[in-house]
């Protein structure tokens, strides 16, 4: 028995660590327990499922975020995408060209919205990221701006002071600079980061990307782009279209 | 029962054996710190520090990978490994003492490295890496002292 005995043992711990995984992986991928407990769902959802694996489903009582919020696509699109996002976020930006991707196969029938939601202090550079966005925003181009602060991530993250680098965007997108400078730090961009970042928290969001399909969250795993093809396929055909 | 060759080599197994479990216990730790990092990297999700605020900058920096595979998985492995070594070591196996040390030598090694790279060039640091590389050198700590009782006998 002093023979086999450490090799149950050092099998028994592998096994408990293979559950371990499987198991943070689950509660990593459901969403958190406040959005889990929360009742009630979106007018959007028209079909929420009641399965215990089902995504949870926008409350109605939610902060509205900031308005109107920035979107791609018609209001009155089958399916919605919400994203909340950091621009300084690895995985924010590695979803940004599948989002892409689906907005370009779906075309009319996929609306997708932007909502900002800085991880500070963890990126460092977030806030302001989200502030250039808004601020390109007011001049009308939130979407290039968005567009290349994540196809360009690396090269800001790491840099000491991104102000520079934003502005050199914003030259290359067009926007009045003047404008820009006195917008950036405006109370208006500010109170918009502020309600997306409200809506954010009345939704239990903790991390980025959180994204929502028609007011219920899809799990991060299926933001691999034949997952959420899938996903937006069989909501367009749930509603026929 | 038949007792088998490799642990009657052992003939005052006490002392060993108890630094050799505690190497078995304090490396579970590791590995727990590890197989988190592990998850949460195959998720994709940005880890959230709450003592330090470098989570997500050292994580997604290019030396959280090694050939495409997350150095938090090489951790795990190797915690694994070290959990395994240091069992079988307790229990009298011989030769597993050695590789022990050996495989310790390399993380110690490694750990310095990847602290090195936080403090200097990723200038940011992670509190569960931080916590890996504690228990690398705890583990350093106990196999040199396995290494000074053995000399002494």
């Amino acid at each position: 028995m002093k023979r086999v005995l450490p090799f149950l043992i050092i099998a028994a711990v592998f096994g408990i660590a293979l559950v371990t995984a499987w198991s943070l992986k689950r509660s990593g991928a459901e969403t958190a327990p406040v959005r889990s407990e929360t009742p009630g769902v979106s007018p959007n959802a028209r079909n929420p499922s009641t399965s215990a694996s089902a995504p949870v489903a926008i409350p109605a009582a939610a902060d509205a975020g900031a308005d109107p919020p920035h979107a791609h696509g018609p209001v009155n699109a089958p399916v919605t995408i919400e994203e909340f996002g950091d621009f300084q976020c690895p995985p924010c930006s590695l979803l940004h060209p599948v989002l892409k991707t689906m907005e370009a196969e779906f075309g009319s029938r996929l609306r997708v919205i932007f909502r900002e939601f800085p991880l500070v202090p963890t990126h460092e550079h977030a806030l302001v990221a989200a502030r250039a966005a808004e601020a390109a925003g007011m001049q009308g181009k939130f979407w290039e701006m968005h567009d290349l602060l994540f196809t360009n991530q690396n090269s800001w993250k790491d840099a000491f002071d991104v102000r520079p680098i934003f502005e050199e965007y914003a030259r290359k997108i067009g926007l009045n600079l003047a404008r820009y400078r006195q917008d950036v730090s405006s109370e208006t961009v500010q109170y918009r980061i502020f309600l997306d970042g409200k809506r954010a928290r009345s939704l239990g969001v903790k991390g980025t990307p959180t994204v929502f399909m028609n007011g219920r969250e899809v799990p991060f795993e299926s933001l691999a782009p034949e997952k959420l093809r899938t996903l937006i396929s069989a909501e367009i055909g749930k509603r026929g279209q | 029962m038949a007792v088998t060759p490799e642990l009657t080599t052992n003939p005052n197994p006490s002392r060993p054996a108890i630094l050799y479990a505690a190497a078995a216990v304090v490396s579970l730790v590791g590995l727990a710190d590890a197989i988190y990092l592990t998850v949460e990297h195959l998720s994709g999700r940005s880890v959230k520090c709450t003592i330090v605020s470098g989570c997500s900058e050292v994580l997604s920096s290019q030396y959280a990978t090694v050939g495409g595979v997350s150095l938090a998985l090489v951790g795990a492995i190797a915690y694994f490994v070290v959990f395994s070594l240091a069992t079988l070591a307790a229990f009298g196996y011989k030769g597993s003492g050695k590789l022990l040390t050996f495989v310790v030598a390399l993380m110690f090694v490694t750990s310095l490295w990847l602290v090195y790279l936080q403090a200097f060039v990723i200038k940011a640091f992670c509190q569960f890496c931080l916590l890996s590389a504690l228990v690398t050198f705890a583990l350093t700590g106990l196999v040199v002292a396995i290494l000074l009782r053995e000399r002494t006998r």
